[in-house]
């Protein structure tokens, strides 16, 4: 402990007077403004409407149908925010609570059973106490899509309906906050614009995470692909393992992802991360604008669903295509991206040292 | 000079590229900072800088370093291998000078931590036993001038040993017995399904004098931080489900049992089931995590356990007092100094370089 007072020398203490001319500055806020508030406020509406689609449904004023379109409405916007979860919805386990995935031992299903067995008189309130697992959408696609459930059935519809609606009324509220944190004076948005602030000494620090964040969701998509395909187990595929396959929306998941990721990249007008590599970074440039088209062509090429597709060899081939292009995008980002814009993506290896 | 004029003044700084900062006045000797470094190039380096940004050295070595044991009152700390590594150094911490490359003997490697003793002729490392992987030891080592000689092995009394400390007695180890085994050349785990972790208190003759266990055997104890009065606090990593709720900080005072510090649910669930660096301000009661995992920082009140600070920091890695706080590293990005001592703690980047520091700082 060192007990002499000592001379701290402090980086530039500028409330709010940095320079619009720092190029990593710019495209910081321009991703805040154009892609990030965007895509939070889309989401915050999406889950806004499955609050309301939810009551509607058990008001008997929508039907099955259109309940399942809001959810997927509602999965899509959320899969879209994976490459831009940083700040609040990253922190303190918020993104557990909206989506439980991997969910290898079917805890989704024992708990939301569990728990309507304990209290089915179920109150929004009860929920929020509850397990991350039965309050998100993951909870909400078991209700709406399970075979073993049948809301079509009065008796059935009675059960599940209490926590359908608490379930949509928790992320409403949960969006509605981060999206808050997002656009207060000083909040998620400011802190990407101006600075330094409480978050960020930095524009490159700023930069840096937007980076990451995009990078780790890429690594997220290969894994959403690679768990199913069984790339983890020996090449058996787990098609219970995918993400939202009860509701078919896996692969829609990973176009919205797949999306986000390079609206990052572009930014909403040419001003995203690219703004940063000069004339003499043309040909990576080409490389990843390339490698972008190519895993979304591939995406957009798939006719089935994913389970389909894992049932049989030609399907199992265009899968492993795909995530193989993923694998090449990822480690554009990963490697040369990264490495050119000077951008430190980890260090510390975070396992026992 | 008015607001404005101030604004100014700050926004044309840095325009001008630099981090053209303002200094406080100076009334003493800056605060040696000491860590392990690498550049942006892999290569690694034993960095010593003030805490204004200068540099008294970044001296290369070849294996990556972990944490540093500064002597006593002589000017040399030696700069502890990363496990697995086989070397330590041995660096004058005025010029940066390597004094020794100290290897571990065969069949044993460093595992990153190590404390000179107060009278300053000998130094204990935590080590592995590779013949019989992860059996813990300390390695005595006897300062003879500027070199380090091996002269004797106590057992850790348990397996894959990680920080040590001193009790205040200076003559009482504490020893974080991480459980976990690993073999040589190698980071993997073997045995998560029988780990076997505690908290060890022995003399320097290497008699045991208590060993005490968390409940969960895979709650692995690794970091320390002691305060004056004894207060003795360690940091997990748990090897379990992520979802499962174990106690990732554990407090001992002194004459009491080894038991849970009293965490928020929000604080444990940001931490992602891992604590990196702990530190402990004695006169201002403060105890002080990184959590690299969650990329959070935290600092608690240590009597009552009231969260005094919880702010993101991706990376964080060292954390060390000083007379206002706590100054903290981190793998990718400013260094911050926080200065705890109003009501509401203030951060402020440091004017060190961004990024690439380990996971420990020492402040000589």
């Amino acid at each position: 402990m060192i007990r002499s007072p000592f001379t701290l020398a402090l980086l530039g203490l500028a409330l709010g007077a940095c320079t619009p001319a720092d190029p990593q500055q710019r495209v910081s806020a321009a991703l805040a403004d154009g892609v990030l508030l965007p895509a939070y406020s889309s989401w915050a509406e999406a889950d806004r409407q499955l609050a309301a689609s939810g009551q509607a449904f058990c008001g008997g004023t929508q039907e099955l149908g259109e309940a399942r379109q809001v959810f997927l409405a509602a999965q899509s916007a959320w899969a879209g925010l994976q490459p831009l979860l940083l700040g609040p919805l990253a922190e303190g386990n918020r993104a557990w609570q909206v989506q439980f995935w991997p969910d290898k031992k079917n805890l989704v299903a024992r708990q939301v059973e569990g728990l309507l067995r304990n209290k089915p008189q179920l109150t929004p309130a009860d929920l929020d106490k509850s397990s991350v697992v039965v309050q998100g959408l993951t909870a909400y696609e078991y209700l709406l899509f399970d075979p073993a459930i049948d809301l079509d059935d009065a008796a059935q519809k009675a059960r599940y309906c209490p926590l359908l609606v608490a379930i949509g009324q928790h992320q409403q509220a949960l969006a509605a906050d981060v999206l808050g944190q997002w656009q207060a004076e000083d909040g998620m948005a400011a802190q990407l614009k101006v600075f330094p602030n409480q978050r960020y000494a930095e524009a490159p620090e700023a930069v840096a995470e937007l980076l990451r964040t995009q990078v780790s969701a890429l690594d997220g998509l290969k894994k959403k692909l690679g768990t199913p395909l069984g790339r983890q187990s020996k090449g058996q595929p787990q098609p219970y393992q995918a993400e939202a396959w009860r509701s078919n929306a896996s692969l829609a998941s990973l176009a919205a992802g797949l999306a986000s990721a390079e609206r990052i990249w572009h930014g909403a007008e040419l001003d995203g991360m690219q703004a940063l590599l000069g004339s003499q970074h043309d040909d990576l440039k080409q490389r990843l604008d390339g490698a972008y088209s190519d895993t979304r062509q591939r995406l957009a090429a798939l006719q089935r669903p994913l389970g389909e597709l894992l049932a049989d060899e030609a399907g199992r081939q265009e899968l492993n295509a795909l995530y193989d292009s993923l694998g090449s995008l990822h480690r554009l980002h990963e490697g040369e991206l990264a490495k050119t814009l000077g951008i430190q993506l980890g260090f510390n290896a975070h396992d026992g040292d | 000079m008015n607001r404005r004029a101030f604004l100014g003044l700050t926004g044309a700084a840095l325009a001008g590229g630099a981090f053209a900062g303002w200094t406080l006045l100076a009334n003493g000797p800056q605060a040696l900072l000491l860590s392990a470094r690498d550049d942006a190039a892999g290569r690694h380096y034993a960095v010593g800088y003030r805490l204004d940004g200068s540099r008294l050295f970044a001296t290369r070595v070849d294996e990556r370093c972990h944490d540093v044991v500064a002597h006593p009152y002589l000017p040399m700390a030696l700069f502890v291998g990363r496990r697995p590594s086989t070397q330590s150094y041995l660096i004058d911490t005025r010029d940066g000078r390597l004094l020794q490359t100290l290897e571990s003997p065969a069949q044993r490697h460093f595992y990153g931590h190590a404390v000179f003793h107060k009278g300053g002729e000998w130094l204990y490392a935590t080590e592995n036993d590779t013949s019989d992987p992860g059996r813990g030891v300390l390695g005595v080592y006897r300062l003879d001038g500027e070199r380090l000689q091996r002269t004797a092995e106590l057992s850790s009394h348990g397996i894959g040993p990680h920080q040590l400390l001193w009790l205040p007695d200076g003559e009482t180890l504490v020893v974080a017995n991480g459980g976990i085994r690993t073999e040589a050349d190698s980071r993997v785990e073997m045995n998560l399904e029988a780990m076997d972790s505690s908290l060890v208190l022995l003399r320097r003759d290497g008699r045991l004098l208590s060993q005490e266990r968390l409940p969960q055997r895979q709650n692995s104890v690794r970091h320390l931080a002691l305060a004056d009065d004894g207060t003795l606090v360690s940091g997990q990593q748990y090897m379990g489900d992520p979802h499962d709720d174990a106690p990732l900080l554990a407090i001992k005072r002194p004459g009491q049992a080894f038991q849970p510090f009293p965490l928020g649910e929000a604080q444990r669930l940001a931490m992602n089931q891992y604590c990196a660096s702990l530190a402990i301000h004695s006169e201002l009661r403060l105890l002080a995590l990184t959590a690299p995992r969650g990329n959070r920082f935290f600092v608690w009140d240590l009597d009552t356990a009231e969260v005094r600070l919880d702010v993101p920091l991706p990376d964080c890695a060292g954390v060390g007092a000083v007379a206002e706080g706590f100054v903290v590293s981190t793998g990718v990005g400013r260094c911050r100094h926080y200065d705890c001592r109003g009501a509401r703690i203030q951060s402020q980047p440091l004017q060190l370089p961004a990024g690439l520091w380990d996971n420990h700082l020492r402040l000589a």
